[in-house]
């Protein structure tokens, strides 16, 4: 079949590889429908997470047609149109229990490449990593999906595909982030970062019953979607001299209930800080640019909350010492795609919700490396590139 | 830390005679330590072999041997390499050389409860599976287990194990019968987690390899593998247990390696 495969740093192309096969008996094998870009694949095909290995299948999010089940596979069924998390998940060790499915004890097969890091080992990754278990991704022809009957959400009539493919891991983690703040009727949510996450995150901020929310980003036509699409307020941090202040003016002096980082460790910022942080980085004395989580910590209100959702490495510098003071709640996780998709689907259907406004840029896969140079440098517009194998 | 110099031949027996004693103890704080020294030994003897090189199986069994005697030791077990309860113990042997002892130990916690996963251990299956990263674990009539390590210098290392201790729902110990060039042997104990964590499982091999030791070196060597085998050993019967399956990317498409990877 044809995939994505990362061939080195900022090297992506497209290859002929073997056909992905059923190798454990819940696995099944999906022909891939629609997938898409997501940001935390930049980090990695920008070298700045470790362990990908030259040839690996790209790609986390996506949705398809079951095409092939193996023998211990009981709900899901060849011709099935599914939505797959990005985590892969057991559903029966203690974390999948607990609703903690980003932390899945069962599927990382090399979670000692972890373990000097995290302390433990997380749940595997399609497509990112072989810290992540070096999972074959979903940019190809098709993909081996393990544990079917807990990892494969059946599309209902009426929700479309694309409407499906942002289910996989932009909804999910932007909704897990604003579910994470706890909102209160009447609360506001400022958001860092209006990409697929970000723009999902203040929309489930909504729905969760914030009364305001503001988005922050640089990019014009991602704060355009913001208020068009979501209906929140909106910040440029380089139209104005300080987000903090202007924060603090939308809220009366209070800050917002809750700050929400959908950036992560590639953030970018205005000033002498930021060009310091991209330099530390550039030169490996640090892995990660803390801009957009320095100013969400800042900016949040006294005794509020701090949603991680951005992704990041070792992080230094990090002023735990106003959290401290300001006494912040802080929560974080790799989204918990499993508790949440069938919530979201619901949303969906019931016409509260319709992620498919993401998807600004459509390619065969064929072309997604010509897809991710656009995504990455957010050229013509471009919030997600979908890609479409088959 | 120094221990009194055991001519060779009086090792085996005085070993025996310690832990027929800590067995009748039932300590079972105290048979740990043997334990997991077997399973370090095994997982470094495994990494030697699969290098199929004279160098690396000396160091596996010099590997071995260190982490026996690490468990003779009284010793608290103090944190040496990530997450790897290593115990040492200097030892002289012989005339001129001076070995360090490692012993090795590791724990996971699963959804089950003790008795139902110590029937899951005592299925010669199970073993089978949840050592087959580094050996074939096959019954071999009259209670004895047979250990094959395949790929020594093309031919594979063997043993027969017996169980030699059997609490249910609790521990069982092994140990290697006959003559065989790695002499080894090990545990694992179940215990009740709190909470709704199901049970503590903790896993301990003893190798005690004949002949010259290299020692030091074997476990330099060999670096973090041999903490690496044991902890595979109970990641794979955790998933194979939680999860119907070990997890395994083998093979995976990929572009390389004839369109696959593992």
């Amino acid at each position: 079949m044809r995939a994505l495969c990362w061939n080195g740093i900022n090297d992506l192309g497209v290859e002929t590889v073997g056909d992905p096969r059923i190798v454990n008996p819940r696995d099944v094998i999906l022909q891939v429908k629609m997938s898409t870009t997501c940001g935390s694949d930049l980090h990695f095909i920008d070298g700045y997470i470790p362990s990908m290995r030259k040839g690996d299948v790209i790609g986390h999010e996506f949705m398809g047609t079951v095409v092939e089940t193996g023998p211990e596979v009981k709900k899901v069924h060849v011709g099935d149109r599914v939505v797959v998390p990005s985590f892969i998940c057991c559903g029966s060790c203690w974390y999948c229990q607990h609703d903690l499915w980003s932390l899945c004890d069962n599927t990382n097969p090399k979670g000692e490449l972890q373990e000097p890091l995290f302390g433990y080992q997380t749940a595997g990754i399609y497509g990112y990593t072989h810290a992540f278990g070096g999972y074959a991704g979903a940019h190809a022809q098709f993909v081996r999906v393990p544990h079917a009957d807990t990892d494969c959400f059946q599309v209902p009539e009426g929700v479309t595909d694309e409407q499906a493919l942002f289910l996989s891991d932009a909804v999910p983690t932007g909704y897990m982030g604003a579910d994470f703040c706890g909102i209160q009727p009447g609360q506001t949510v400022a958001v860092w970062g209006c990409g697929g996450v970000g723009l999902m995150a203040q929309k489930a901020a909504f729905l969760l019953g914030a009364e305001r929310v503001v988005g922050i980003d640089r990019y014009p036509e991602r704060l355009k979607l913001a208020r068009e699409q979501v209906g929140a307020e909106t910040i440029s941090y380089e139209e104005v001299d300080s987000v903090l202040d202007v924060l603090k003016e939308l809220t009366g002096g209070r800050g917002p209930d809750a700050c929400i980082d959908a950036v992560g460790m590639e953030a970018h910022g205005t000033g002498v800080v930021a060009a310091v942080d991209r330099a530390r980085q550039a030169l490996h004395l640090q892995s990660d640019r803390g801009q957009a989580l320095r100013q969400a910590i800042l900016a949040c209100r006294k005794g509020g909350t701090l949603s991680v959702l951005g992704v990041y490495g070792v992080m230094d510098a990090f002023p735990m010492g106003v959290i401290m003071n300001k006494g912040l709640t802080v929560r974080s996780a790799q989204q918990h795609g499993q508790k949440y998709l069938p919530r979201l689907l619901e949303h969906v259907v019931k016409g509260e919700l319709d992620p498919s406004f993401l998807a600004t840029h459509r390619f065969s896969l064929e072309d997604a490396p010509r897809g991710y140079e656009l995504f990455k440098k957010k050229q013509d517009g471009c919030v997600r590139a979908v890609f479409l194998p088959n | 830390m120094r221990d009194t110099i055991q001519p060779p031949g009086a090792r085996l027996g005085d070993r025996g005679r310690r832990l027929l004693e800590r067995g009748r103890r039932f300590d079972s704080e105290a048979l740990l330590p043997q334990l997991a020294s077997a399973l370090v030994g095994g997982t470094l003897l495994t990494l030697g072999l699969r290098r199929g090189r004279l160098g690396g199986v000396a160091m596996a069994l010099a590997g071995g041997g260190l982490l026996f005697r690490g468990t003779r030791t009284d010793q608290e077990p103090h944190v040496r390499k990530h997450g790897v309860v290593v115990r040492t113990l200097r030892r002289q042997r012989g005339r001129d050389t001076t070995v360090e002892l490692t012993v090795l130990q590791r724990s996971i916690t699963l959804q089950g409860t003790p008795d139902a996963l110590y029937r899951r251990w005592r299925d010669p299956e199970t073993l089978n599976q949840v050592m087959g990263h580094f050996a074939e674990v096959t019954a071999s009539g009259d209670g004895l287990q047979h250990w094959k390590v395949p790929g020594v210098f093309g031919k594979a290392l063997e043993w027969d194990a017996e169980v030699v201790e059997e609490h249910p729902g609790e521990l069982l110990r092994w140990r290697s019968v006959g003559d065989t060039a790695l002499p080894n042997e090990g545990w694992v104990r179940f215990r009740r987690a709190p909470a709704d964590w199901g049970t503590s499982v903790t896993l301990r091999f003893v190798f005690d390899p004949p002949g010259g030791v290299v020692g030091e070196k074997a476990v330099k060597l060999l670096g973090a593998l041999p903490s690496l085998l044991a902890l595979k050993a109970l990641k794979r019967f955790k998933s194979l247990v939680e999860a119907g399956e070990i997890p395994t990317t083998r093979p995976n498409p990929a572009a390389r390696e004839g369109g696959y990877s593992s």
